[in-house]
């Protein structure tokens, strides 16, 4: 029971960086991102990339990496957002300036997905890839086992979303996001340039998905599709959450990561007493879907959702 | 070579049908449905499932023979959709999309896991096909009469649905939901009722697919090939346009199938990365409409009705 909760909050905490990028694209130019889960990707191989480029400086404490890995998470963060902005001036902006509809937007996203994907599986070919030894874990009472990499994924992404709240609430770029998600003609009027504000949009939500994919690469492994198994995990933390919620979609995050891990341990245990024979981990994504129709069923605009209509 | 033609058109008649069921869903309805691949895998394994001999390998045996079978290849789909649409279609543009692609995941994870079912990956084989024993050699023409001739006749259907009352109604709350419930139409019933319509037709589709190649695996029906190539085949001709759709069709599938000769230029070492550079084509295309012409080669077909035309 507590070992699934352990794995739920590690999970969580992954699918917590990506939705916080969802909801701000979302929020801010107004469309769901379906290339995000290929960003989460990006951000993972570039820094397999610079761990390759960068001296091993050794293990810090008991982690499996060290300084090297910091400093490849960091330019991992910064070359993530490049591409990002790059593809925004190419594309993204041109369909601004067109005032094309949301709906179209999305789908070019997912055109992206499929031009990120190749370009990632051409560069790294389709295999796995890891960034280092396996990692035994440290037994805990009760039968809990943590592997010490799972502090610090659970650590790093609790200091990037305070500081992306701190953020967001605290300084003039982050109170200027703020009134433009609230109303964009009211924030121009009063001297907020809305480009700058979507080019800061881009750079946050790349970056938090880079380390998002960089932890689940510390966890599990790298491989090209993995982005695209977390995005509905991902869409689904954002609408439990409620679009453009802050709060919501690290509730949301936490919520979808958790009842994944231990809906599907609780019922794997339930088929093993009736004797079915059913993988549930094989049906884990399944869970986050059945929880969006629950939650759309009862509460349409999401827990924390604020927007009418 | 004229083999290889004829097998061309075969696909991209399938990829056809599929291609205006999903432009009757979007271009004429507004439902953005990242799904359609499923309702293509469903038919295409209800059709591969009633039509097969009984096996201790997965669900079969009940040998329903050719045609038949497409009908339960239309129901199956068709039903399944009508269950999501209750939830479904309670959610308007991006979360209804993001809906779609989260069921096809589910059904795509049940068709890989399940071996009782579908045999997992290992696929259905020896599925019949229709009159091959009698024609091995010009098998792909007789199979491009059935399919070309369901295409054309799906297209002349299409074209008369969204021209009849009926279909004014769908165009009509595309544009504008309120103005339709204003006039007493009752909007979400004829979104019900386009979802099952497209999706039933995209099964069909997949019950063609199974028949022409006689074996199915969840290969068959990745998010590329399933879903994308779909909505990029809608995209290039114009959505809301069934007759653009159609050349829309024809140029992607031959794209893609062209491309598979770019393949055979690189060294066999690169021969996987260079499926992906397929891939990345695909995607490219996409952007390219995008950016230079959003509305699609031919762009939306104007409907006038026949007493309001001038000439």
């Amino acid at each position: 029971m507590i070992g699934p909760l352990v794995n739920g909050i590690i999970l969580g905490s992954i699918i917590t960086l990506g939705a916080i990028g969802v909801t701000l694209v979302a929020d801010i130019l107004n469309f769901f991102n379906f290339a995000h889960g290929a960003i989460f990707t990006l951000g993972a191989y570039f820094t397999y990339l610079y761990l390759n480029i960068l001296p091993d400086m050794g293990s810090m404490f008991s982690l499996s990496f060290g300084g090297s890995m910091l400093i490849a998470i960091v330019l991992s963060m910064a070359s993530t957002s490049v591409v990002v902005l790059f593809f925004d001036k190419i594309i993204f902006r041109t369909l601004r300036q067109r005032d094309a509809s949301s709906l179209f937007l999305a789908l070019t996203s997912l055109g992206l997905v499929f031009v990120m994907k190749a370009t990632i599986s051409m560069i790294w070919g389709p295999q796995v890839h890891y960034y280092g030894s396996i990692q035994s874990a440290i037994k805990f009472p009760l039968g809990i086992r943590v592997k010490p990499d799972e502090f610090f994924i659970v650590a790093a992404s609790l200091i990037l979303v305070l500081v992306t709240y701190l953020f967001l609430k605290y300084t003039r770029l982050g109170k200027a996001m703020r009134a433009t998600s609230d109303n964009v003609v009211l924030a121009q009027a009063s001297g907020v340039g809305t480009e700058k504000i979507v080019t800061w949009t881009w750079i946050m939500s790349a970056s938090l998905a880079a380390l998002g994919g960089t932890l689940y690469g510390i966890e599990v492994q790298i491989r090209p599709t993995m982005g695209w198994s977390f995005l509905i995990p991902m869409f689904v933390a954002v609408i439990v959450g409620g679009v453009g919620s802050f709060g919501g979609a690290l509730v949301g995050g936490m919520i979808i990561g958790i009842s994944e891990e231990l809906i599907t341990s609780l019922l794997q245990d339930m088929f093993l007493k009736l004797n079915i024979r059913v993988v549930m981990s094989a049906y884990k994504p399944a869970i986050a879907f059945v929880l969006i129709i629950f939650v759309l069923l009862v509460r349409p605009h999401g827990i924390f959702g604020r927007k009418g209509g | 070579m004229l083999s290889y033609i004829a097998s061309y058109l075969v696909m991209a008649s399938i990829y056809g049908i599929i291609a205006l069921a999903l432009n009757f869903q979007w271009g004429f309805s507004g439902l953005m449905n990242f799904g359609i691949g499923a309702s293509y895998m469903l038919g295409a394994y209800s059709a591969a499932l009633l039509s097969s001999a009984p096996t201790a390998e997965h669900l079969g045996g009940f040998g329903v023979p050719f045609p038949l079978d497409l009908v339960g290849a239309a129901i199956i789909p068709g039903f399944i959709a009508f269950l999501i649409g209750f939830p479904a279609l309670k959610l308007k543009g991006g979360p209804f999309a993001i809906a779609t692609l989260a069921i096809h995941e589910i059904i795509y994870l049940i068709v890989h896991n399940e071996m009782w079912l579908t045999n997992g990956v290992w696929g259905i084989r020896d599925i019949s096909r229709p009159l091959y024993s009698q024609m091995p050699q010009q098998y792909d023409f007789f199979y491009l009469l059935i399919a070309g001739g369901m295409l054309i006749g799906f297209y002349f259907f299409f074209q008369k649905a969204v021209r009849s009352p009926w279909g004014r109604v769908i165009r009509g709350i595309k544009v504008d939901e309120d103005m339709a419930l204003m006039s007493g139409k009752y909007a979400w019933s004829y979104k019900m009722q386009s979802f099952v319509l497209g999706s039933a037709i995209a099964g069909i589709a997949g019950g063609l697919f199974v028949h022409y190649t006689g074996f199915v695996s969840p290969t068959n029906f990745t998010p590329l090939m399933a879903t994308f190539i779909v909505w990029l085949m809608v995209m290039v001709g114009g959505s809301g346009n069934n007759r653009g759709v159609l050349v829309g069709t024809f140029f992607v599938w031959g794209v893609w199938t062209g491309s598979e000769f770019l393949t055979d230029f690189f060294p066999g070492s690169m021969e996987t990365r260079a499926g992906f550079m397929r891939m990345f084509l695909m995607g490219i295309i996409l952007l390219i409409v995008i950016i230079t012409r959003p509305q699609g080669i031919f762009g939306k077909e104007k409907i006038i009705p026949k007493y309001l035309r001038s000439e």
